[in-house]
């Protein structure tokens, strides 16, 4: 090391260290920042001097000075200098945002934005550029290649080009330093710095690295150039410039791309296809998660990527997807490659399922499931020889497994663990019943993945977790099946978070901050930071709402909502429970006085927002009334959404949001847990949900756990989209009464200390959490926990020895007679907890059987629990206690040696899919289930009363049964809907006439729609049909296909379509279709096609039977002639042009367009021309530069071929 | 990086000297004993080549590979600084005058000034044309900051700790009129705001940016940076000095001087030794209370003198080429 560097870092760490410590603001910071806060908002600010802002930027001078010797004086890295330039962003960033006088003098926004990029923060840098848009030219300029956006750049370049064509021309130079020449230096240093940016811009997005090594070396010297001759900023600039072009250098996915397709050199191409489509995306440029993610999936191994929400990790999992399935995919082999993707939701699946489709739809069959036990019209994946992507929850994903084992196994190369962390599970009462219910997702993970490994060790694995601290690393354990291993992942965060409240009184809202990205904000010796907003108080409704302090906050929250919602902010309200109650609230609010005036919402009137917004009210008005909240809500530019909405609906509802037409959206956390959704500011009205005990008849609190409101706040925050960079979740909390009823203040004056307690004790909470990580719990873990505890109140169950003695004979029934039930007595609790664990035993066995061909002996058994234990999660994460692997092992011999001795059961139960008690009890109904679809046989032509009839029969059969039958809320709306069920079925199934509920029971209606019809009878009805064509079937390799389901089921084509009948709510087959492969929009509209379809088929058969209108293959050649077909896209006919500027001695240039009235000039992107052309029809106009070029030159022929 | 050591002999030989220091005023007069003739501006050469050679350096590979695609292809023929406009040059020349005058004369405190490397900064305002794209842009950028120093030479102890800079403005008129000193120093003249029939100088000359420029020099980071780009080793500790300077976390003082060169064609009616600027006591319009130097550079035929240098630099090089 040089002499003296030593001190120079030791300086430089010393500036960090006073200036920039990760999650501390020195008190002028703070101030800096909440000043720029008030700016954005449009309140007073702070008081502030020309003195705080020259100091502010003498803090980011040093800093940037700081990183720079950090970076690269002696055994500097890029990593040290990071803290540095991060917090010389912000500072330049809040002077910026402040619009500070100090803008004027020098590009504060350019300048955070570079210190963003270096920092490691570019989605930091292009949400400030979005926001704080430059006046000038040529800052546009800079900021498009700060903002990595190089379209941007090429369209700014090809404008500069065409206004100063003369530059365009070869040995321009020469006007600048030949003799007498009276060209500026300073002017010619300007063009070069857009001919280098011009000429970065494109090869980066081309992959050429020759030509961009070109471009950037000679920014270096323009940067040397500009450092002697120009002011400070100007060389400041310039240094930004470089070092953001380097970092584009080292960050484009081109580089990761290429080396994974050195595996397979044939798929060279389309690696670099994928590569410019990225770059097309606005996402050529890899932020550092995901290059330490891409890291690991070059060297080959399994991984947990722990970033946060919004980092990037589907671009790890579709580069994982395109490395194992398509560039190594090895074409000897018969069977197409298959990745899994497991999401935490049905609601994720359809996003990640429209996300991938778009992105690598080109080369693979991608295709989501939701749920359900069966095959259905939507998995024609079975038989591509395309590598398919599978995109499943795991319930779905266990029944593919019972269903297709051996044929999934073979073919599974890649399995992709979404939202992992959801493995871990907190241990309380909730939780446990859950577990006693078979209603728990967690330990469904943690067996599927488990069992999955130990048949399928190799596979390569990804668990992808936005929730740092406590679950990352047992989760990276656990997913990499290594004790020692770490999760992938960085503290990037692409948005900057706030929590705080929104404090709610009879006067104007007022917001109060408090943790900024988990560290406090305050500002020393003065306190909270407070916004008051520019918004008139409520209107003091009548008492009927002020007497309910809950009803009273909400409306506040709507009322804040709405007049916030301008400036293109887009504000989720979340809700912990009964979002009917608060959708009521919000619908009947717009008719109180003094909401007259409160600011309209304009649904869009033209192009495609306008028709989304029209297919979501006809489907809104189609599943939920004219008269439903959600239309009302709807009408007012109000999205709703929760977890029983029907499925279509939903998946509108969520595009509504996304595609910002709606800016208010009332939801429940599905919501939130399942789709990757930013808002700029969440509104919770509670943190807490309150459960109903049946078992004790008492309602427990349960707080916001830490976990969920991380996950909640995770999705505040678009940088740059909206007016403000910081995703803002407010937890509404009244400061005093509502109500002016002397007999009720003192309950609010005590829900007002109880609200103000719940947050106080969440931020604590946070606050924990943030410091260290937390005692992870397993879900097995909770649930072997829960057993030994109970058990050991049995008479005779007094140790430990006792307890694995009574697990290896005892059955559930033997425990209570209520065994598989779901009944909340202890016993009947302790029983279906036990069945519980035997799911997942039960599984491993038949799998083994099945899958690895290997007998169910008590020994076989005990050592395959032996390997699977050390598998699961429980063992991997620490989440053990000595014991519990034994009572694990000797379980497992009990059931195959005593409680399910006879394999031909275990196969049959396991088929089922329920926990194997329940399915025991099924089992009758199994087979008067059978028999009913067999029966129906004339559905095809059957009129709706006996469609429904036939529904109706199907759910007596299960209906009363608490385990596998329907599920009933321990209500009077809950009793009331079960008396009624035919009713509901009826309305659900859009029998016409049928009625349908008030708007205010809608949503009990929409529960006990999707727990019992969607759910329970569907799961009943696939779990026949499921075993039916497993008992037809001899090869265990053997997949379904329309052609032989018939045959090998013996059922008629009702059974093929009753489940997906009970999802889309209709009677009829044909209805049921067109929504799937989405050729209509709603019931009605799918309806009026039927005639169409008929007709149709009454030419293509003779003699139609009741079978061949539902037959399925009829339906698909039907839905062929729809498709009309597309125009081959228009032929990428070369343009002739003519030299200019060259003589093509390199026989391939690529250039870009610069189109005037006359002509095109063809331009290298360095801005010399080399060929203009006439302009071919259809050509666009403008300067956009959406493609690439190139001109060939061949026989002496010059033409323009488009190649992107 | 600059080298040549300064022609004191032919400086002699041309100028007689006019020296004073009073306190921390230092003024030096220096009038042409003699019209330069062909051996001062041979002698002159080294320091002007030395002087520019950094900054030519950097043109010349800017000038001569050119980003055309056609690989191999060649820019121009380029000739810096030679082939600037005489404007420019007289620019430049006032500023390599600022560096051989600190190197060769006894200034105010007697420092001994080194000069790594000259930057010509600020030819123009770079920033006009960065931001806008434009030549000719109709947008004034706001130039609220200081406009920053021409030219700065450090001092530096037997530690190789930088003690002290001296900074300021150089300003060349071919006719130094009282007229035009008065507009040098005192800036532009405006109407009288007070009286609308008299016109007064707006306050924004020389003395302006004097008394605001600031103790450390506006354009030290750039020195800084060229110095560590050229020469990390051997200016490795003057680096680490700047380092702590530009961070305001110096344990030792470092102080400024100010310099004022005022270099073009003596006024009409003047008598040999006559100052323009006084020279007993330190002018009433300087405020800064720092050390101050003011050298008045008095030649005959600035132009011509120009030229012939800027001619002759790299001669034999072109010859040759």
């Amino acid at each position: 090391m040089p002499e003296f560097d030593q001190d120079r870092l030791d300086l430089a760490r010393a500036i960090q260290n006073d200036l920039a410590q990760e999650r501390t603001l020195s008190a002028l910071q703070a101030r800096s920042f909440v000043r720029c806060l008030q700016t954005d908002w449009d309140v007073e600010t702070i008081q502030w001097s020309a003195n705080d802002s020259d100091t502010i930027l003498q803090q980011s001078r040093y800093l940037i000075r700081a990183g720079k010797v950090l970076s690269t004086v002696g055994d500097g890295s890029p990593e040290e200098a990071t803290l540095a330039f991060r917090r010389a962003g912000e500072l330049l960033e809040w002077l910026a945002r402040a619009r500070d006088r100090i803008g004027e003098e020098i590009p504060t926004a350019l300048f955070a934005a570079g210190c963003y990029q270096l920092g490691g923060l570019p989605a930091m840098a292009s949400g400030l550029l979005r926001q704080v848009v430059p006046d000038d030219r040529g800052s546009r300029l800079f900021a498009d290649f700060l903002k990595a956006d190089f379209d941007a750049v090429l369209r700014r370049a090809a404008g500069f080009w065409n206004d100063n064509r003369d530059l365009t021309l070869r040995g321009v130079e020469k006007e600048f330093f030949g003799e007498g020449t009276e060209e500026s230096v300073t002017w010619f240093g300007t063009i070069e710095l857009v001919r280098c940016i011009g000429l970065a811009a494109q090869t980066l997005r081309r992959g050429d690295t020759a030509r961009f090594s070109v471009a950037l070396d000679r920014l270096r010297d323009v940067e040397r150039l500009l450092v002697r001759t120009s002011p400070d900023d100007v060389a400041l600039l310039a240094f930004f410039l470089r070092s953001a072009c380097e970092r584009f250098g080292t960050s484009t996915i081109y580089e990761p791309l290429r080396q994974l397709g050195l595996l397979n050199p044939e798929r060279l191409l389309d690696v670099n296809q994928f590569a410019r489509r990225q770059y097309a995306r606005g996402r050529g440029i890899l932020w550092q998660s995901q290059k330490q993610g891409i890291e690991r999936l070059l060297n080959n191994s399994s991984f947990a990527l722990c970033t946060p929400t919004g980092s990037g990790k589907t671009l790890v999992a579709n580069l994982a997807i395109l490395k194992e399935l398509l560039i190594l995919r090895d074409n000897q082999e018969g069977l197409a490659p298959l990745g899994l993707y497991l999401v935490p939701s049905r609601a994720l699946a359809g996003e990640v399922e429209a996300k991938l489709t778009g992105e690598l739809g080109r080369d693979f069959v991608v295709t989501g499931l939701y749920g359900g036990s069966d095959w259905g019209i939507t998995d024609a994946w079975l038989t591509s020889a395309s590598p398919t992507v599978l995109i499943a929850t795991v319930e779905k994903a266990d029944a593919l497994m019972r269903y297709l084992g051996p044929m999934l196994l073979a073919r599974l190369k890649l399995l992709i663990v979404d939202e992992a962390h959801q493995v871990v599970l907190e241990d309380n009462e909730r939780e446990r019943n859950a577990l006693a219910e078979h209603m728990n997702r967690a330990i469904r993970l943690e067996s599927f993945i488990s069992r999955l490994l130990l048949r399928k060790p190799n596979i390569v694995r990804i668990a992808l977790t936005a929730v740092a601290g406590g679950a990352a690393t047992p989760v990276a354990r656990w997913i990499e099946s290594d004790p020692d291993a770490q999760p992938v992942g960085s503290n990037y965060r692409s948005t900057r978070q706030a929590i705080g409240v929104l404090e709610v009184s009879k006067g104007s809202p007022r917001i109060e901050l408090h943790r900024v990205n988990d560290h406090r904000l305050g500002v020393r010796g003065r306190g909270d930071v407070y916004i008051p907003l520019k918004i008139d108080p409520m209107p003091e409704p009548l008492s009927g709402i002020r007497n309910s302090l809950n009803h009273f906050t909400q409306n506040s929250i709507l009322w804040t909502a709405l007049h916030l919602a301008g400036d293109d902010r887009r504000i989720l309200i979340s809700i912990s429970q009964r979002p009917e109650l608060t959708m009521g609230w919000y619908a009947e609010a717009f008719d109180l006085a003094g909401w007259e005036d409160i600011p309209a919402f304009d649904p869009p009137s033209e192009g495609d927002d306008a028709a989304l917004f029209a297919e979501a009210r006809t489907v809104c008005i189609d599943y939920c009334g004219e008269n439903s909240h959600e239309l009302r809500l709807l009408d007012r530019g109000i999205a709703t959404n929760h977890g029983q909405m029907p499925q279509r609906l939903r998946r509108l509802m969520v595009a509504l949001i996304d595609r910002s037409i709606c800016p208010i959206t009332v939801a429940t956390a599905t919501l939130t847990e399942g789709v990757n959704l930013p808002f700029d500011m969440i509104f919770l009205p509670v943190l807490k949900r309150t459960m109903f005990d049946v078992a004790t008849q008492t309602p427990t609190e349960y707080p916001m756990s830490a976990a969920e409101f991380r996950n909640l706040s995770g999705r505040a925050g678009r940088p740059g989209a909206a007016k403000g960079m910081e995703g803002l979740t407010l937890v509404a909390l009244p400061i005093a009464p509502s109500t002016t009823a002397a007999g009720q203040l003192g309950t609010h004056r005590r829900q007002v200390r109880e609200r103000r307690n719940e947050y106080d004790s969440l931020i604590a909470r946070l606050r924990a959490d943030a410091a260290g990580d937390g005692n992870t719990k397993s879900p097995l873990t909770v649930l072997l926990r829960a057993i030994r505890q109970q058990a050991l109140r049995l008479p005779g169950v007094d140790d430990n020895e006792d307890f694995v003695r009574w697990l290896e004979v005892t059955a559930p029934a033997t425990i209570s007679a209520d065994a598989g039930q779901a009944r909340a007595t202890p016993a009947a609790r302790l029983a279906d907890r036990l069945d519980e664990l035997d799911t997942m035993i039960l599984a491993a066995v038949e799998e083994t059987e099945a899958i690895s061909a290997v007998a169910a002996t008590p020994a076989n058994t005990e050592a395959m629990l032996t390997q699977l234990w050390q598998l699961t999660f429980t063992q991997v994460a620490h989440a053990t206690e000595e014991w519990m692997e034994q009572a694990f092992i000797k379980r497992g011999r009990g059931m195959v040696e005593t409680i399910y001795p006879d394999a031909t059961e275990r196969k049959r139960l396991y088929d089922y899919g329920y926990a194997p008690h329940v399915g025991k009890r099924f089992e009758p109904v199994a087979r008067t289930i059978l028999e009913q679809l067999q029966q129906t046989v004339g559905y095809g032509t059957m009129r709706p009363e006996a469609r429904l009839a036939v529904f109706i029969a199907l759910g007596e059969a299960v209906a009363d049964d608490g385990g596998y039958g329907f599920s009933i809320r321990d209500t009077e709306m809950g009793r009331t809907l079960y008396a009624n069920w035919h009713e509901v079925l009826r309305w659900w199934m859009a029998v016409p006439g049928a009625a349908g509920p008030a708007p205010q029971d809608l949503r009990a209606w929409q529960i006990f729609t999707s727990d019992n019809f969607e759910f329970r009878l569907g799961v009943a009805i696939g779990a026949v049909v499921a075993r039916a064509w497993s008992q037809g079937t001899d090869d265990p390799l053997d997949t379904p296909t329309i052609d032989t389901w018939k045959d090998v089921t013996g059922l008629p084509w009702y059974a093929f379509w009753a489940k997906e009948l009970l999802r889309w709510g209709t009677l009829d087959p044909f209805v049921a279709f067109v929504l799937s492969l989405g050729i209509a929009k709603s019931r009605p509209e799918a309806e009026g096609m039927r005639g169409q379809y008929l007709a149709w088929l009454e030419e293509e058969i003779e003699d139609l039977s009741s079978e061949d209108q539902i037959d399925p293959s009829n339906l698909l050649s039907w839905s062929k002639i729809l498709r009309t077909p597309e125009a081959p896209a228009a032929r990428r006919a070369p343009i002739a042009a003519e030299l200019a500027g060259t003589d093509g001695r390199a026989g391939r240039y690529a250039v870009i367009p610069v189109r005037s009235e006359r002509r095109i000039r063809w331009l290298d992107a360095s801005g010399f021309r080399l060929a203009v052309s006439a302009i071919p029809k259809d050509f666009p106009t403008g300067f956009r530069q959406p493609n690439d070029y190139d001109l060939l030159i061949e026989n002496g022929e010059a033409s323009v071929v488009r190649t992107f | 990086m600059h080298t040549a050591p300064p022609p004191k002999k032919a400086l002699n030989a041309w100028l007689s000297k006019y020296p004073s220091e009073f306190g921390n005023y230092g003024h030096l007069l220096l009038e042409e004993k003699q019209a330069a003739d062909a051996n001062l501006q041979r002698d002159f050469v080294p320091y002007f080549e030395s002087a520019h050679l950094d900054a030519r350096g950097c043109f010349h590979r800017l000038a001569r590979i050119s980003l055309h695609p056609d690989a191999g292809d060649i820019g121009c023929d380029a000739q810096y600084p030679g082939s600037l406009p005489l404007t420019a040059r007289k620019g430049l020349f006032g500023e390599v005058m600022s560096g051989m005058m600190s190197e060769t004369y006894d200034f105010v405190g007697k420092h001994e000034y080194l000069i790594p490397v000259f930057l010509f900064r600020n030819h123009e305002d770079a920033g006009q044309y960065i931001y806008t794209l434009s030549r000719d842009a109709t947008r004034t950028r706001e130039v609220l900051g200081r406009k920053g120093d021409d030219f700065i030479a450090i001092v530096v102890d037997e530690e190789d700790n930088v003690t002290r800079f001296i900074a300021g403005e150089a300003k060349w008129r071919g006719n130094w009129s009282p007229s035009v000193l008065n507009t040098v120093m005192l800036g532009d003249k405006i109407d009288d705001p007070a009286d609308k029939t008299k016109r007064i100088h707006n306050g924004k000359g020389v003395w302006y940016e004097v008394n605001r420029a600031l103790p450390v020099p506006l354009g030290l980071e750039q020195l800084h940076a060229v110095l560590e780009e050229c020469e990390p080793d051997k200016f490795a500790k003057v680096i680490a000095s700047l380092d702590r300077i530009l961070a305001r976390r110096n344990p030792d003082p470092v102080e400024r001087t100010d310099m004022i060169l005022l270099v073009g064609g003596p006024p009409a009616k003047r008598n040999p030794g006559q100052a323009l600027l006084p020279w007993e006591t330190v002018p009433d319009e300087y405020k800064a209370g720092r050390d101050l130097q003011v050298v008045e550079l008095l030649i005959a035929d600035g132009d011509s003198l120009i030229n012939t240098i800027y001619a002759s630099l790299w001669a034999k090089e072109a010859a040759l080429a």
